[in-house]
């Protein structure tokens, strides 16, 4: 998975700006939704972006795996990734 | 994650969208051009400040920048600028009435992977669009979408509603699928510049646009996944109310580096030639609360005739 060709980010002070610049929208996240767009760029899978996050926050996978699946999700939904 | 519209500028440490008329002369006379092109700009950027106004859009990150003119393609160093853009993976679109886009620029920008270039077309057939674009050869913008579309350049067409073309929008949306295109854009005329000084003879009437908004919808569906076709349904004066709650995170560059709130306000929040473009960024965040123009906006609501002043600056800051 990565984004897709014309959707940028840059980090903010509340975390992250994702603009497709092809559709003009934009989209705003928190730190978490930002570390979750920088392991996806790294091409980590979605099971391994949970893991690493696990680790990162010291928290156990099952207590953050579906907020960070959701937010893939809406990702996808968004059409800001390609899979 | 949360959408667009809920963006506060004051959380952004720099633009997000540069909107830059990189020059003023044109080769047209458009009735309706809002920038009033044709002349050359007294006193414009030069090549040294130009380019310091392109390395701090790329030191700030800004993603995307999109150079109009003018007639951009008559500017000495376009393809420079260009260059230096994409080189920093910044995305970049070019406004232009297409006239002067061969094979050769046509494989120029391919090569440039632009996010797009946006072709005025303003009739389905020549006539309408030679009436409006004084000078205009619709052979060639076609051709110029052709071109470009041949070469795998990303290509978008714009059209601008009057009375002598709103007729045709059916028609264009067919011929701009016929192209290849990746979309077409439109929305009601803006009353500034040009248009301003011709409203009477331009400003379709409100069963027109009734007409033109219901054939508009009907295409989005008949074009759905097929080609984009986008349309802005609000006039000026409903995008100023929306904006002086909600500011775009955007700048609008003129040629001699002033930099505007938005086109159709005279308001001028800093210059390029003397500051930074980070403090100029600062200076628009608080602009669009003075007073001033707040009271220039309730004025433009109740006389909508002052936008014709749209191209006369007024600095906010002294
Ligand atoms: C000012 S032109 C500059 C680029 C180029 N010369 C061209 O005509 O495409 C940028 C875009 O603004 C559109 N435009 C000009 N006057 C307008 C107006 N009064 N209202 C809405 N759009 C306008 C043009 O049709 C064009 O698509
Ligand atoms: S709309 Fe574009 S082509 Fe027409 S006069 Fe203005 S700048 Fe020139």
């Amino acid at each position: 998975m990565k984004l897709k060709k014309f959707v940028k980010t840059r980090d903010e002070k509340f975390g992250e700006v994702i603009f497709d610049t092809l559709k003009e929208k934009v989209f705003v996240t928190n730190e978490t939704g930002k570390d979750i767009v920088d392991l996806l760029q790294q091409g980590y899978s979605s099971e391994n972006i949970v893991r690493s996050l696990s680790d990162l926050y010291n928290k156990e996978p099952a207590e953050i795996q579906n907020d960070i699946l959701s937010f893939i999700d809406s990702l996808k939904n968004n059409s800001l990734i390609e899979v | 994650m949360d959408k667009n519209n809920i963006i506060n500028i004051n959380d952004l440490e720099a633009p997000l969208f540069i909107a830059w008329q990189i020059n003023a002369e044109c080769n047209l006379g458009c009735l309706h051009c809002c920038e009033e092109a044709g002349h050359s700009m007294p006193d414009k950027l030069s090549r040294d400040e130009t380019f310091k106004v392109l390395e701090q859009i790329v030191a700030l990150k800004i993603p995307y920048v999109a150079f109009s003119g003018g007639e951009p393609l008559l500017h000495p160093y376009i393809f420079e600028m260009c260059e230096f853009l994409r080189k920093n993976s910044i995305d970049l679109k070019i406004e232009t009435n297409g006239e002067y886009i061969d094979e050769k620029k046509a494989e120029r920008f391919a090569s440039l992977n632009l996010r797009s270039v946006q072709i005025s077309l303003d009739g389905a057939t020549s006539v309408a669009h030679e009436k409006l674009r004084l000078g205009g050869n619709w052979n060639k913008a076609t051709n110029a979408c052709k071109l470009l579309k041949s070469k795998g350049v990303n290509t978008e067409i714009v059209f601008v509603p009057t009375k002598f073309n709103i007729h045709e929008i059916g028609q264009i949306i067919d011929f701009a699928y016929s192209l290849g295109v990746y979309g077409i854009y439109t929305g009601k005329i803006m009353r500034i510049g040009r248009a301003a000084q011709n409203w009477d003879i331009l400003c379709p009437s409100d069963e027109e646009y009734k007409e033109f908004f219901t054939t508009l919808n009907e295409k989005l569906k008949q074009y759905d996944g097929k080609m984009k076709v986008y349309f802005y349904p609000y006039d000026v004066l409903e995008e100023l109310k929306y904006r002086r709650m909600s500011p775009a995170a955007s700048l609008l560059v003129i040629p001699n580096g002033k930099v505007k709130l938005i086109g159709p306000l005279p308001f001028v929040c800093g210059n390029l030639k003397k500051q930074t473009l980070k403090q100029v960024w600062e200076n628009y965040k608080i602009s669009w609360q003075k007073p001033q123009v707040q009271e220039f906006i309730d004025r433009l609501i109740k006389e909508p005739k002052l936008l014709a002043e749209s191209n006369k600056w007024v600095e906010l800051f002294h």
